[in-house]
C-alpha cells in the first residue's frame, strides 16, 4: 500500500487554495453588500442583478457622513464602556469558576446561563423601569450597562472552558514563588489566556457597537443615538433604500475590521508565545 | 501589566464619567426627557431665560423628508411667543409607539405627542393621552371633519386633535398607458383589463402593498368598502369579493406575488422604476417620486370601484395629542397653535397632508395642483378605520387573511371566515 | 493547620472573584425575569397596563396561549430553527475551526476574513439576505437560473418552508465563523505533544481526532453547543427584520410572537407568557448542560 504524499509545501498551497475557494463563497454576501453600497438606486431595482456596477457613486455614503461625527462618538463609548465593564466583571468570574472549588458553582453557571435567556426586546420595560428609577435615561450609562448584559453571561461561560483547559502548572510555579492568587491571576493566567480574552474583548465591544434596540430605548435624545440608529433612516415609512443599508453596513463594519485585525496581531503572538512544554 | 491595568481603569472612569455627565452638554439636573405636571425650567444653551415653559414635542416624520416643515412650524411658534419653549424630537415611529407604551408603566412620556389615526384609540385605552374634552368643547376655532376626529373620541371623550389626513388613489404611468393605448380604468373590470395588457415579461400592471401589518390592512380598506364588505362581516358576499377580485389579479401575474412583503413605499419604488404600470398609494409618495423618477410622467386618478360598487377610499394620517402627566396648559396652546385654521393649511401643504378642518376647502386650495386635486376630491369618500382600542387585532386578523389568500395558503372562503371569527372573539371581550 | 486557613481564604477570593458578576446579571435581569412572570399570571391588557390592580388571573393567559394556532406555530418553528441552525453551524464551524487550526500560509488572514460575517450588525444581515433572495431581482436566483439549477425565479420568501430554510442559511453565515472561533481557542488549548506523543504510539488521524481532540474539547464542545442554543432559541431580530414572522405564520418565532402580542396587540399578560415559555425551554436545555459538568472539572 503506497501512500501518496505531497511535500509540506505543495500541501500548503492546495490547502490555501481551498481556503480561498471556501472564504469566496463564504463570503459573498459580504462582497454583495460592498458592491450594492456603491450603486445607484435604478440600477438596485434593475430586474437583472449586475455583478459589478455599471454607474459608481459614492452617494449612499456622503449621506451618511454629516450625521457621523455624532453617533461614531456615542458608538465608540457605548463600545468601550461595555467592553471594559464587560471584561472587568466577566473574565474574574469565569476564572474564579474554572479554578476555585466554590460551593455554588453550579447554581452561579445556571445563574450566567438563565439571565441569557430573555430576548433583549422583552426585557425592554423592566429595564426601562431601573434606569428611570436610577435616573440614567438618556445618559451613556444606560446603553452600556444594558449591553454589559449580554455580553457578561455570555463570555463567562466562553472563557471558562478556555481556562480549564489551560494548565495550572505555570500558576502553580508562581504561587511557589510566593505569589498571591490575584497577582497569578493577574500576571500569569491572563498573559497566557491573552488570545482568548481579547477575543471576549472583542465580542464584547462588537455585541455593544452592534446594539440597537438598547441605545434608542433608554436614549430617545437624538444627540445620544449611536451609529446603528442610522438605519430607521433608509429603512421606514418612505421606502428601503437598499444601497444606503449597503453602505450603512460597510461603515459599522470597518471599526470592528479595523479592530480585529490589528488584535490578531496579538492573537497570533499569543499561540506562538508557547504553552506549558513537557 | 501594572500600568496596562492602570491604563484600563482611568478609561473605564473617565467612560463613567463621561456617562454620568449625560453626554450632550445638559445641566446635571436633567436626567429624563419625560415632564412632570409642575414646569421645568432650562437654563444654559436654550438661550432663554427663567419664566419659558418648556414643553417636549415627540413625532414620526423623518428629518430628511416632511421633518423638517415640522421643525419650521415649530421654530414659528417659539418666536411667535414668550411662554413657551417647543423642543420637538424625532422618533422612528414604532419606536415612539413603543415608548408610549413603556411609557405608560414609567411614567416618562412626552408633553405632546404624535400617533398614527388607527392606533390612537388602543394608546388612548392605556391612558397614554390626557382627556381634553372640556378644553375642545371651549374651543372657539374647534372645527375638524368627522372622520378625522372621530379617531381622537374613545369612550365619549377627546383624547387628541387631528393632524394630517390623506387616502388612497389610483398612479398610473401615462407614457404606459398611452403606449398601449389604454384609458385610465374606473372599474374593477376596466383595471382588470389594463393590467392585461400592461402586464409583460418585466412589468407588472398593479403594485401594492398587501405586507403583516396595519399597510397591508390600508391598502385592502378602499376594495373592501367598494364592493359593500365591512369589517364587521368580512363573510358577507361583498367582502369576499373583494379578495377574490384581488387575488384573483395576483393568480393572473397582474400584482406581484412579493407584495406581500412590500410597504406601500416598495411599491413607489416598483412603480418608480417602471416595473408596474400603476399603482395604489398616496399623496406622501409625490415628494419620492420626484426623487426617484423626477421623469416620470404619471397621473393619479380614484381607486378603481367595482363594478357594481361605489368608489371608496380609507383615511389614513395622524393626531396629535397631549400625554398624561404633562403641561396641559402649555401643550393644549401649541396644540391648537398647530392646527389652527391658518397653520393647519400651511403645514399640510408642505407636508403632503390634507387638512382635517372643516373649514379649510382643500379641493379648493389645490385646484391648480392636478395630482392633489385628485385626492383632494377622494377626500370626503375616505373612510377612517375603526376608531376602536381593539383597531390593532382586528387589523391583524384582516391583513393576515389578505396574507393565506394571497400566498396561496387558504383559500378565500376559509381566510374570510377565520378572520371573522378572530374579530367575534374580540368584540366579545 | 496553615494549609486549612490557607485554602478557605483562597475559596474566599475565589467568590470574590465570581460574586461581582453573579451579582450584576441577578441586579439586571433578575428583575426583568420576575416581572414577566408576575405580569404573566395578571390580566395585563391595553387597559390594564396602567393601572396599579391588575387581576391575577392564574394560568389563563398559558391557557390562552397553548391553545392559540399561532403560538403553536411559533414553539415547532422556534425549535425546527435552532435545531437546523446548530447543527449546520457546529458542524460546519468545526471543520472550519479544524481546517483552518492546520499551517498554511493564507490560513490566518482567511479565517480572520470569515469572522467578519459575524461582525456584521444582525439588522443588515437579514436585509442583506432579504435582499439577495428576493423573488423578482434577487442576485441568489438569478445565478440559478444562469447556472440552470432551476428554471423559473423561487419565491424564498413567499412561502414557509423556503422562507425558513433561508432564515437558517442567514443565521447559519453568522454562526459558523462564531462556532469557528469558540472552536479554535479550544483547539489552540491543547499542546502539540500529546498529538506527537500519540502519532509515536502509532494513532491514526482518526483515532487521535475522537480520543484525544474531542475528549480534551468536551467543555468548550459543550458550552458552545449550549451557548449556541440559547443564543439561536431566543432569535428576535434576524427573523423580525427578515420576514417578520411571515409568510403569515410560517417564520414566527417565540419571540417575535411575544413581542408582537405585547406591543402590536397589547396583550402583554399573554406576552410575557410566551417569554416565559422560551424561557422554560431554555432553563431546561441548561439544567441538561449543568448535568454534564462535573464537579471535577475544576483544576
Amino acid at each position: 500500500m503506497k501512500k501518496v504524499h505531497f511535500s509540506q509545501k505543495q500541501m500548503s498551497i492546495l490547502l490555501s487554495i481551498l481556503a480561498i475557494l471556501i472564504a469566496a463563497v463564504f463570503l459573498f454576501p459580504l462582497y454583495w453588500i460592498v458592491v450594492n453600497s456603491f450603486k445607484l438606486d435604478s440600477e438596485i431595482f434593475a430586474s437583472v442583478p449586475t455583478l459589478w456596477p455599471k454607474a459608481f457613486t459614492l452617494k449612499a455614503y456622503q449621506e451618511q457622513l454629516s450625521s457621523l461625527t455624532i453617533t461614531l462618538k456615542n458608538s465608540i463609548i457605548i463600545a468601550i464602556g461595555s467592553m471594559i465593564l464587560s471584561l472587568c466583571l466577566s473574565v474574574p468570574a469565569a476564572y474564579g469558576l474554572a479554578r476555585f472549588k466554590v460551593k455554588g458553582m453550579k447554581l452561579f453557571i445556571l445563574v450566567f446561563l438563565i439571565t441569557q435567556m430573555l430576548p433583549a426586546s422583552l426585557v425592554l420595560t423592566p429595564l426601562f423601569l431601573i434606569f428611570s428609577n436610577l435616573g440614567i435615561l438618556n445618559t451613556y450609562l444606560a446603553p452600556i450597562l444594558s449591553t454589559a448584559t449580554i455580553s457578561i453571561p455570555f463570555i463567562v461561560l466562553m472563557l471558562r472552558p478556555g481556562f480549564l483547559s489551560m494548565p495550572k502548572d505555570l500558576e502553580d510555579a508562581a504561587r511557589i514563588d510566593g505569589c498571591n492568587v490575584i497577582s497569578a491571576f493577574l500576571r500569569v493566567a491572563i498573559p497566557i489566556a491573552k488570545p482568548t480574552v481579547i477575543t471576549a474583548a472583542c465580542f464584547s465591544f462588537v455585541y455593544a457597537w452592534n446594539d440597537l434596540a438598547y441605545s434608542m430605548t433608554f436614549n430617545t435624545k437624538e444627540s445620544m443615538r449611536p451609529m446603528t440608529s442610522a438605519i430607521y433612516t433608509f429603512m421606514n415609512q418612505y421606502g428601503t433604500k437598499w444601497n444606503s443599508i449597503m453602505a450603512y453596513g460597510v461603515l459599522l463594519i470597518l471599526p470592528c475590521c479595523i479592530i480585529f485585525v490589528t488584535m490578531q496581531k496579538h492573537i497570533v503572538k499569543g499561540m506562538t508565545s508557547g504553552s506549558v512544554k513537557g | 501589566m501594572r500600568k496596562r491595568l492602570a491604563l484600563l481603569m482611568a478609561l473605564a472612569m473617565m467612560v463613567g464619567a463621561m456617562g454620568a455627565c449625560g453626554g450632550s452638554g445638559d445641566s446635571q439636573t436633567d436626567k429624563t426627557t419625560g415632564t412632570n405636571a409642575e414646569t421645568k425650567t432650562e437654563a444654559g444653551n436654550k438661550g432663554s431665560s427663567g419664566d419659558k415653559q418648556e414643553i417636549t414635542f415627540w413625532h414620526y416624520m423623518s428629518e430628511d423628508k416632511e421633518g423638517k416643515f415640522v421643525n419650521q412650524a415649530v421654530e414659528e411658534f417659539n418666536n411667535s411667543q414668550d411662554e413657551i419653549y417647543v423642543t420637538a424630537q424625532y422618533l422612528p415611529r414604532e419606536e415612539l409607539m413603543k415608548q408610549y407604551t413603556i411609557g405608560v408603566v414609567s411614567g416618562e412620556l412626552p408633553d405632546c405627542g404624535m400617533v398614527d389615526n388607527p392606533d390612537h384609540n388602543s394608546y388612548a385605552s392605556m391612558g397614554v393621552f390626557e382627556d381634553i374634552t372640556d378644553l375642545y368643547d371651549a374651543w372657539d376655532e374647534a372645527s375638524f371633519l368627522e372622520g378625522s376626529i372621530n379617531s381622537c373620541y374613545y369612550e365619549g371623550k377627546l383624547y387628541g386633535i387631528p393632524w394630517g389626513n390623506n387616502c388612497l388613489g389610483l398612479f398610473y404611468n401615462k407614457t404606459m398607458l398611452d403606449e398601449a393605448g389604454i384609458e385610465v380604468p374606473t372599474t374593477w373590470s376596466e383595471l382588470e383589463a389594463a393590467c392585461e395588457v400592461l402586464t409583460t415579461d418585466s412589468t407588472k400592471g398593479l403594485a401594492i402593498s398587501a405586507i403583516g401589518n396595519e399597510e397591508g390592512t390600508f391598502q385592502y380598506m378602499p376594495w373592501l368598502l367598494s364592493s359593500g364588505g365591512s369589517v364587521m362581516d368580512l363573510t358577507s358576499d361583498g367582502s369576499k369579493e373583494s379578495m377574490t377580485y384581488l387575488s384573483g389579479l395576483i393568480e393572473k401575474g397582474y400584482i406581484s406575488k412579493e407584495s406581500v412583503n412590500w410597504t406601500q413605499a416598495d411599491a413607489e419604488k416598483q412603480f418608480a422604476s417602471g416595473l408596474a404600470a400603476m399603482m395604489i398609494n398616496g399623496p406622501w409618495q409625490f415628494s419620492g417620486l420626484a426623487e426617484d423618477a423626477p421623469d416620470l410622467e404619471y397621473g393619479v386618478a380614484k381607486v378603481p370601484k367595482a363594478d357594481d360598487g361605489t368608489y371608496a377610499s380609507v383615511l389614513g394620517g395622524e393626531n396629535i395629542a397631549i400625554c398624561a402627566g404633562a403641561n396641559i396648559e402649555a401643550s393644549w396652546k401649541f396644540l391648537t397653535w398647530m392646527t389652527s385654521e391658518e397653520k393647519s393649511q400651511e403645514i399640510c401643504k408642505s407636508i403632503g397632508r390634507f387638512s382635517p378642518r372643516a373649514d379649510v376647502d382643500s379641493q379648493e386650495m389645490f385646484s391648480d395642483d392636478p395630482l392633489n386635486s385628485v385626492f383632494a376630491e377622494i377626500m370626503p369618500d375616505a373612510q377612517s378605520r375603526g376608531p376602536s382600542p381593539d383597531w390593532p387585532e382586528i387589523s391583524a386578523a384582516i391583513y393576515t387573511a389578505q396574507q393565506e389568500v394571497f400566498t396561496g395558503q387558504k383559500d378565500v372562503d376559509t381566510a374570510m371566515a377565520n378572520a371573522q371569527a378572530k374579530i367575534d372573539e374580540i368584540n366579545a371581550e | 493547620m496553615q494549609s486549612n486557613k490557607r485554602a478557605r481564604k483562597e475559596l474566599l477570593i475565589g467568590y470574590c472573584f465570581i460574586i461581582p458578576a453573579v451579582v450584576y446579571m441577578l441586579l439586571f435581569i433578575g428583575y426583568p425575569i420576575i416581572y414577566n412572570w408576575i405580569i404573566s399570571f395578571q390580566d395585563v391588557t391595553a387597559k390594564t397596563l396602567g393601572s396599579s390592580v391588575r387581576d391575577i388571573i392564574g394560568f389563563n393567559n398559558y391557557r390562552a396561549i397553548f391553545t392559540n394556532v399561532t403560538f403553536r406555530r411559533a414553539l415547532l418553528n422556534t425549535f425546527i430553527y435552532t435545531v437546523g441552525c446548530l447543527v449546520i453551524q457546529f458542524s460546519l464551524g468545526f471543520l472550519f475551526a479544524m481546517f483552518f487550526t492546520k499551517k498554511f500560509k493564507l490560513s490566518k488572514p482567511i479565517r480572520g476574513f470569515i469572522i467578519i460575517s459575524w461582525m456584521l450588525p444582525v439588522t443588515v444581515t437579514a436585509l442583506i439576505f432579504r435582499f439577495m433572495f428576493a423573488e423578482g431581482n434577487g442576485i441568489v436566483n438569478a445565478i440559478l437560473l444562469n447556472l440552470g439549477l432551476i428554471s423559473e425565479p423561487v419565491g424564498w420568501l413567499l412561502q414557509g418552508g423556503t422562507a425558513m430554510l433561508v432564515l437558517i442559511i442567514a443565521n447559519s453565515w453568522v454562526g459558523i465563523p462564531f462556532n469557528m472561533l469558540l472552536l479554535t481557542t479550544g483547539l489552540n488549548h491543547i499542546p502539540e505533544d500529546i498529538y506527537e506523543a500519540a502519532s509515536i504510539d502509532g494513532a491514526t488521524g482518526i483515532q487521535k481526532f475522537f480520543k484525544i481532540t474531542i475528549p480534551l474539547l468536551k467543555p468548550t464542545i459543550m458550552s458552545v453547543l449550549v451557548l449556541g442554543f440559547v443564543l439561536t432559541f431566543k432569535v428576535f431580530d434576524l427573523v423580525y427584520v427578515m420576514t417578520g414572522g411571515g409568510p403569515v405564520d410560517a417564520t414566527e418565532v417565540l419571540s417575535t410572537y411575544s413581542y408582537k402580542l405585547s406591543f402590536q396587540l397589547f396583550r402583554f399578560g399573554e406576552g410575557a407568557a410566551v417569554a416565559n415559555v422560551l424561557f422554560v425551554c431554555l432553563f431546561l436545555v441548561a439544567l441538561v448542560y449543568l448535568k454534564t459538568i462535573s464537579k471535577d472539572e475544576v483544576i
